[in-house]
Order: structure tokens, then sequence, then C-alpha cells
């Protein structure tokens, strides 16, 4: 009688890791969780730059206004026209025989403001204060224009006079002129920054203790070492977190494109990379210590204590960067971008606002790639340590002498 | 060949092993027997790379076991553990692969496996959704799914119903005889250990107390006893036989215990002058007998 389990020839030794990679890969893209995440992130930034594309837009004001008695003048017309467009505003104008029917109409909401005369502005409950300059405006150019044709000069010359110029701006220190616009992006670069790099990262310990708790662990370390398991797991989902990045970011970016919100992309796609990069290198840094808090405790509810350093160093940084976006070239904002703690964080932002110099960017590379090198070991013998140590919370020198005479910790 | 020489490990104060060796011949069953906190667990894991020992070690067909070895070794812990939200084919056969076959060839050994263990038709359900029973086939399936070189079976007979223990003996006995894989369980289904095993391997206390064939752990033990059933005899014929003494009257007779010195053949003819004598012989005694003497529980 056969029992089917003939024996096959001797195994491929291909990389474990991968085979892990590849699992907490695709377990976690067909989490609901990480649907549900996706859409959030996705709706927010939807918001956010239909906001700016089409909210608060101040080019494309149009005030409506009532004229009555003599501030129906097609001179003053004239002149209010001018002045709003001076101010970038467009006014609709409506004029009426006389005030109780200009001042029904502002009841009813028909007009914004009614303008009696050349001095006096009514409005329904206040005037806002640009109409109220745009008026004042007006009222000016024209008696200046009345002054002159009466001193003989042509309407042509009055107008050339009359006419705002365009003034050059310009700075002793060179200024980028899409300061504005990059503060925004690199405030939503940090806000994507932290919470993918926190939200991987609390993926990688739940991932942890989900081994730990279900024992499958003592499965896959008969088969593989810890260090493939670490790695492989650690690979995966920040390989998750990269597709994610980058498919926000391309949506982001292109919604930004089509609807107008951004003048310039390839400042976006330059940040977004800058984040790409600083996630990828941040999250190797941060990964093995998640997992570390992971591997200490053996159950969901014992992970938020477990987390606690790493929350408050990832959350310190985070408000940090905040700040950078204010002051990207202050003390502290420059050394929070060199140090490999925050570097991850603060770096994008002053990149994005053109703070950064290249050696800066070069020296918060250099620190955040040897951080991690010098890091990962340490966490890859403390996970290693722990991993199998069911029940009471594992204290990190127990979980390192735990690992000290271990070949799989040592990489044997 | 599996073995094991001078392992000792301890946690803080406990010794949980203490220069424990044994053998596991190829294609022989070896059955590892103890109370509970003996060192079973400890010394199963430290086969399987998942603790390290103090001192002693590991070796397979003479070598010292690696990390590429023990790829090939089948394992099943006493912590039983799988994705519980995994379905079972996939993750028997990613389990398959982690242990170093191709994608193909684990997956038609997991189903294979599945099969042989009657939980083929649960193969596309969550780990979850099974029962117990079902859980601890899926288990096992994890332990025999890449064809290994070695089966370590930390109680794999806890929790599985008589047809389940018939399947698992089976699947042990085939694994043994027919492709010569060394098996080493643990047990306290001492009856089950003492069927199927070829050799068995009592450790108490951290320390081998006995090993061998259960013909040579009968033979190693020290007391004499016969069980001896006189039809019509008188009570107490055996009250006059100097180094005799009885141990325990049962329903097919009584048991004796002789010292070194007695004739079991004068015991038999006092009992043939006492009446008809229906049974006479040494008592063999179980494993758990042996088991009970040995750890003095």
């Amino acid at each position: 009688m056969s029992d089917g389990l003939a024996h096959a020839p001797r195994p491929t030794d291909r990389g474990a890791w991968r085979l892990v990679a590849a699992r907490d890969f695709t377990v976690r893209l067909r989490d609901k969780g990480f649907v549900i995440s996706t859409a959030i992130t996705l709706t927010v930034l939807s918001v956010f730059i239909l906001l700016r594309a089409f909210g608060d837009s101040d080019d494309a004001l149009v005030y409506r206004v009532g004229l009555v008695g003599a501030a129906s003048a097609s001179a003053l017309q004239q002149s209010l026209e001018r002045a709003a467009s001076g101010r970038g505003a467009e006014l609709e104008v409506t004029t009426f025989d006389d005030v109780a029917q200009a001042e029904s109409a502002l009841t009813r909401g028909d007009v914004e403001a009614v303008l009696e005369g050349d001095d006096t502005i009514v409005g329904d409950t206040d005037v806002s204060a640009s109409l109220r300059q745009i008026v004042q405006d007006a009222v000016v150019r024209e008696r200046i224009r009345a002054g002159l044709d009466d001193a003989g000069v042509t309407p042509g010359e009055i107008d050339a006079l009359l006419d705002q110029p365009s003034i050059e701006v310009r700075t002793l220190e060179p200024q980028d002129p899409n300061r504005d616009e990059n503060a925004g992006i690199a405030f939503i670069a940090v806000l994507l920054a932290y919470g993918q790099l926190f939200g991987y990262g609390v993926w990688v310990a739940t991932g942890v203790i989900e081994e730990k708790a279900s024992r499958v662990v003592e499965i896959l370390l008969s088969a593989i070492r810890p260090r493939q398991l670490l790695a492989g797991k650690i690979a995966g989902i920040g390989l998750l977190g990269i597709v994610q990045l980058v498919f926000i970011a391309t949506f982001a970016i292109g919604l930004s494109f089509v609807t107008g919100a951004l003048d310039l992309p390839g400042i976006a796609i330059g940040t977004a990379l800058v984040v790409l990069a600083w996630f990828v290198m941040g999250f190797a840094f941060y990964a093995g210590l998640f997992a570390v808090s992971g591997s200490l405790v053996s159950r969901m509810e014992e992970l938020q204590n477990a987390m606690v350093p790493i929350n408050l160093i990832i959350f310190i940084s985070f408000f940090i960067s905040i700040g950078a976006l204010e002051s990207p070239d202050s003390t502290l904002s420059v050394a929070a971008s060199m140090v490999p703690f925050s570097s991850a964080l603060a770096m994008p932002v002053r990149i994005a606002l053109g703070s950064a110099t290249a050696a800066q960017i070069a020296t918060s590379i250099v620190l955040l790639v040897v951080g991690t090198a010098l890091l990962v070991p340490l966490s890859a013998r403390l996970y290693a340590g722990a991993v199998l140590r069911t029940g009471t919370r594992v204290k990190l020198r127990d979980a390192w002498r735990a690992a000290e005479s271990t070949d799989i910790a040592a990489g044997g | 060949m599996l073995e094991l020489t001078g392992l000792r490990r301890t946690f803080g104060d406990i010794v949980a092993l203490d220069d424990v060796s044994f053998r596991v011949p190829a294609g022989q069953i070896v059955g590892f027997v103890g109370p509970n906190g003996a060192g079973k667990t400890t010394a199963m894991r430290i086969v399987l790379g998942v603790l390290t020992p103090d001192a002693g070690e590991v070796r397979w067909r003479g070598d010292p076991v690696d990390a590429r070895v023990r790829r090939r070794f089948g394992y099943m812990p006493e912590e039983r553990g799988l994705y519980p939200k995994m379905r079972v084919l996939d993750q028997l056969t990613y389990l398959g692969r982690l242990h170093g076959l191709t994608k193909a060839d684990a997956r038609r050994r997991a189903s294979e496996t599945l099969e042989v263990l009657g939980v083929a038709g649960r193969a596309g359900d969550r780990v979850e959704a099974l029962s117990l029973g079902n859980q601890q086939r899926v288990q096992l399936a994890a332990a025999l799914a890449h064809e290994p070189d070695l089966l370590v079976l930390d109680e794999p007979f806890s929790g599985l119903d008589p047809v389940g223990v018939e399947a698992l003996s089976g699947v042990l006995r085939r694994q043994a005889s027919n492709h010569g894989v060394p098996v080493v369980f643990s047990s306290h289904q001492l009856d089950l250990v003492e069927r199927l095993c070829d050799a068995i391997v009592l450790i108490d206390d951290g320390r081998v107390v006995a090993q061998g064939t259960i013909e040579e752990l009968r033979a190693g033990r020290e007391r004499r006893l016969f069980l001896v059933h006189v039809r019509g005899g008188t009570d107490g014929w055996h009250g006059s036989i100097p180094g005799a003494e009885l141990v325990e009257v049962t329903p097919e007779g009584l048991v004796l215990e002789l010292d070194d010195d007695v004739d079991e053949q004068r015991v038999l003819d006092l009992a043939r002058a006492s009446g008809d004598v229906m049974r006479f012989g040494p008592v063999r005694p179980t494993l758990a007998e042996l088991f009970r003497e040995v750890v003095g529980a």
C-alpha cells in the first residue's frame, strides 16, 4: 500500500526570506485594513487637492454690486471695474433706480453690497474688506480721472497714467517663487511619511505578534532562521509600503495636474521621490525596532505598551518636522534632518522647501544608512532571543542573553 | 541516524536537560516518554534548532546538524501553531516551500498529505474554521508535507480520535519502514508507544533513565514478578516460601515477587502441591508499569 509519501530529490536552497516577504506582502495586500486605509488616504488627499484647485482661488472672485444714483454714472462703473481687475476680482454690476429697490435686492441676496452715491457702501450685515478696498480705489481713481480731465489730459493719457504697473519683485536672498506651493507639498509629504513609517512599522510589530500568538513561529523557525523570517517580514511589509506610497503619490500628483491645483507638478514628483527614498531608509531603520517590540510580548493588547518608546520618538520627530515647515533652517530642523531617528521625516520637508544643502542631504543619508547597519543586527539578535518566549513580557536583557549562544542569531 | 550526545540545557536555575544522549536509527520509531516537565520538549526543540543546548550536540548521519540539514526535518511542536486565517492548502504549500520544495511540488505534496490524513475536503478552508481534531491533522500534514528526512513529533497523538490515531500510526510506520525515516515522538499514551515503537527512551527530570527496546527495558527491571493461578488450592500456600512475597491479588491470579535466589520451579512445585495450576508465568509488565516503576510515581 502506498501512502503517497514518496521522497523527492533534495530541495533547492533558495532565499527563504523571499518566500516570507511574498507571503507578508500578498496577505496584507488582500487585507481589508489595507484597502480601507488606502481609500481614506486617497479621499483626504483628493479633498485637499480639490479645495486647493477650486475652493480658495482668489483670482476667480466675483462681487455682485448694486449701484444707485450718482454711483450709476458710467465713468464710476468703469473705474470700479478697473479697480476690481487691478485686485484680481470681477464685478457683476446691477443699477437700481432708487435706494429702496437696491436695498430690497440686498436683503434678498441678489447683490452683496450697494454703492449709494460715491461715499456710502451698504451691506446686508457686513461688507467684505476687499470689496471696500475696491470701491475706495475706484472712487479715488474716478476723482483723479476727473481732475486730469479738467486739466485737459486726454482720456488715453489718463488711462496710461492710472493703469497699474506691473512691479518686478527682487530679493537680496534668492527666494523660491513657488514657496507656498512647495510648503503645501511638503506638508502633505511629511503627513504621508509619518503615516507610512508609523503604520507600516506597527504592521511589522503586529505581524510578529501574530506569529508568536498563534505559535506558528516555532514551525517557521524549525524550517528557517530567525533572521530570514525577520528580513522577509520587513521586506514584504516595506515593499507594500512603497507600492502604496507610489500609488498614492501618482494619484495625488495626477489629480493635482488634471485639476490645476499645482502649477509645477515637477516639484511634487521630486518631493514624492524624496519621501519615498527616505521612507525606504527610515523604514529599514525603524522596522527592526518595531519587530523587537512585537517579539517581546505575546498578545496584541500588550503591544501598545511595548511600542511606547518608538511611538514617542517618531511622534516627536513628526512634530519637529511640522515645525520645519515654518522654519526649515532653524538649528533644530537642521539637526533633526540629520539624526537618523528623525531624518526620515524632517529631511524630506527641508528638501521640498529647498532649504537642505547637498552636504546635509549626503550626511543625512550616510548617518541613516550607518545607523541602520548598526541597528539591524542588534534588532535581529533581540528578536531571535525573544520571539520563542511566550507568556510574560520578555525583558530586553533576557532576550539579548537568550540569543547569546545561538548560532541562528549570530547568522551561522 | 539521529544522535543526541551529552545535551545539557538550563533555564536560569532549572536544569531542563542533563547529559541526554540517545539515538534514532534509520527506519526506526523511537518513543520518547517521561512525566510532564521531564525535558522532552526541550530536547526536541534542540534537535530542531529552535533552542540551542548549553553543551552537547545533535548529529545527523554522523555530522553536526546545520540549518540546511534541519530544513529537511519535519517537526510538530507541542504548542500547535498555524496561521489561523490562512487557507489549509495555501498554508501547507507555503511551509513546504520554506522547507525547500518548489511551488508545484509543495502544492502537490500538500494535497497528497491532506488526502492521506483524511482532511483533503478542507483544503480550501481557513485553519481557524476547522475542528481541533482536523487542525491537528493539518498540523501533522505540516510536519510531513515536505517529505522530511527525519520526523520529530511532540505529542502527535494527543487530541486525535481512534480513527486519527490509526491513520497517524500507519503514516509513521510507513515513513519508517518504506522510506527509512527515523521517527521520534513523545507521548503519554504508553500503550500506543509500546505497540508502535521499536525503541523507547525514558526521560525523567532531565536525565535519560532507561532506553532500549521494550524487551530490553523489561529485562532490565529489578523485580521478578510471577503470576500464579491455582484452582481449588489452599489459601496461603505461598506463605511458606522464603523469598516470595505476595504483591497483588488479581482476577487472573496472584502476583508474587520472587527474590533473585528463589527458583521459580520450586514455587511451581509448591503451587501444584496446593491445587490445579491453571496459570503460571513471569509477568510481562506493560510500558506503563515500567514507567511507573522507573519514575517512582
